[in-house]
């Protein structure tokens, strides 16, 4: 059974097709990197798995659950599937830890001691436990991000998604972030990335999904299909980038 | 110049007046102007969400209630509360003057805080709501945790100027005749300047309002201030291990 399965996933924005017919599995513990140009759809996709985007039409299942469809408990599935965005969006009036003990508190109901004891220790993991106290805003963009993991990482979700996680980052503190990402698609954490970062998908994704006007136009092991692209659109976009 | 001066500070006049503005005046404007900003925060955060609601079913009401009480002037909303409602037979502060008064004035504070609560609101990045609700929290969770004391923290300076004018608005209550005992700042003031043909007390009552409402601006500011900064350390940080625990 796959950790994530889309079937036939399509989302419209009034006349705008923006995912068209999309079909994907990732196994579990898989490392998934999704590339393309912007507009292609990359980030809809991402957002559709966690409900942050509704979907016009298609099946999505987390572990065997079904997320779409009429009574899904979208916060029950949210809870399951953790987001990184772009701009970290970590909650500016409260402390460090407080950002990870949020949902803890609210969502899990576990007490503040509890919740804490669980936010320090996913803080230690990714060496920030000497940030707990500070504001988000004292911090580096890369240390911001890698707090918005932590976040995430707290509630134990079954996937991780990343929506361009270092694309807002100064160039040299992309390497912490993907230092991280990298350790955890070591651990076995299921992982579906957007990136710019062609070299990270080369070295860590397991797979690489390369999408074009909504479509998943080429896919396959990270390495093969990055080194030697079947389709031209893909080639194309590879000289682009690289 | 000797008439002028005598009229608005007549020093006599002012220290005869002062005791009874500093007691009893300055004590009921205070008890009407802190129940109106309770009152008016509290309903003013509640409506702002309903006119932040996706549904125009539940903005609708909202926009009516803040449009109505922004609209209408102050005194004719204080008389149709204070005079009004106990002449159709409602009395929920029986004679109690003072209970009109608060009510009034809270109505129109809740509108008017309203309005600025939801610009702050709205003020708020998307993303925020989006990063609370991927991690699972219901949409009043979200806006009660990270949305809502962002959006307020936004908007304390339009806030203290909205309790300086809850402050002032208190003095609208003369209008429903207050009781000994009850009299606030401009009652007392306005009954002295029509027994003496002296407005001397009226300036004794400006004064008293400045010793209220220029503290109140510098209060929240300093408010505002501590919030953008954060404090840099917690108090007592939260224990991660507490071992002693058992022992004691």
């Amino acid at each position: 059974m796959p950790a994530v399965s889309v079937r036939g996933l399509h989302k419209r924005y009034g006349p705008v097709e923006v995912l068209r017919d999309v079909d994907l599995d990732v196994a579990a513990g898989e490392t998934v990197c999704v590339i393309g140009r912007s507009g292609s759809g990359k980030s809809t996709l991402l957002k559709c798995l966690n409900l942050l985007e509704e979907p016009t039409a298609g099946e999505i299942h987390i572990a065997g659950t079904a997320i779409t469809g009429s009574g899904v408990d979208v916060d029950a599935v949210r809870t399951r599937v953790g987001m990184v965005f772009q701009h970290f969006n970590l909650f500016p009036h409260l402390s460090v830890l407080k950002n990870v003990t949020a949902a803890l508190r609210h969502v899990r109901r576990l007490g503040r001691d509890a919740a804490d004891d669980k936010a320090m220790t996913q803080l230690e993991r990714l060496g920030l436990a000497h940030l707990a106290h500070q504001r988000p805003g004292r911090l580096s963009g890369g240390q911001q991000q890698r707090v918005a993991i932590a976040r995430a990482l707290a509630m134990e979700p079954e996937v991780m998604l990343f929506d361009e996680a270092t694309s807002a980052l100064d160039p040299e503190l992309v390497k912490d972030v993907l230092d991280v990402m990298r350790s955890l698609a070591g651990s076995g954490m299921t992982m579906l990335a957007v990136t710019h970062e062609i070299g990270f998908a080369r070295e860590v994704a397991d797979r690489v999904v390369f999408m074009d006007e909504g479509r998943i136009a080429e896919s396959g092991p990270a390495r093969a299909t990055l080194d030697d692209p079947e389709t031209p659109r893909l080639r194309d976009f590879l000289a682009r980038v690289l | 110049m000797h008439d002028f001066l005598r009229t608005f500070f007549d020093l006599r006049e002012i220290l005869d007046v002062l005791p009874a503005l500093l007691t009893e005046g300055l004590r009921n404007t205070l008890l009407i102007a802190a129940l109106a900003i309770v009152f008016g925060v509290v309903a003013g955060v509640l409506l702002a969400m309903l006119l932040l609601s996706r549904r125009r079913l539940v903005r609708l009401p909202a926009r009516i209630y803040v449009d109505v009480f922004r609209g209408l002037p102050a005194i004719v909303t204080v008389s149709l509360v204070g005079v009004g409602l106990p002449a159709a037979g409602l009395r929920p502060f029986g004679r109690e003057p003072l209970g009109y008064a608060v009510l009034a004035i809270a109505l129109i504070s809740a509108a008017y805080s309203a309005e600025i609560f939801r610009s702050g609101i709205q003020a708020v990045p998307a993303g925020q709501l989006h990063a609370a609700r991927s991690l699972g929290m219901p949409y009043l969770t979200a806006m009660r945790v990270v949305v809502v004391p962002q959006g307020v923290r936004n908007v304390l300076p339009a806030l203290a100027g909205q309790f300086i004018i809850d402050v002032k608005e208190s003095a609208l209550v003369y209008l429903l005749g207050l009781g000994f005992g009850q009299r606030e700042l401009y009652f007392i003031a306005q009954e002295r300047q029509a027994a003496t043909y002296n407005s001397s007390a009226l300036v004794a009552a400006g004064l008293c309002y400045l010793l209220l409402t220029i503290p109140l601006t510098y209060a929240v500011n300093r408010l505002d201030r501590r919030m953008r900064e954060g404090r840099r350390f917690t108090a007592a940080p939260a224990p991660v291990a507490v071992p002693a625990k058992a022992a004691v």
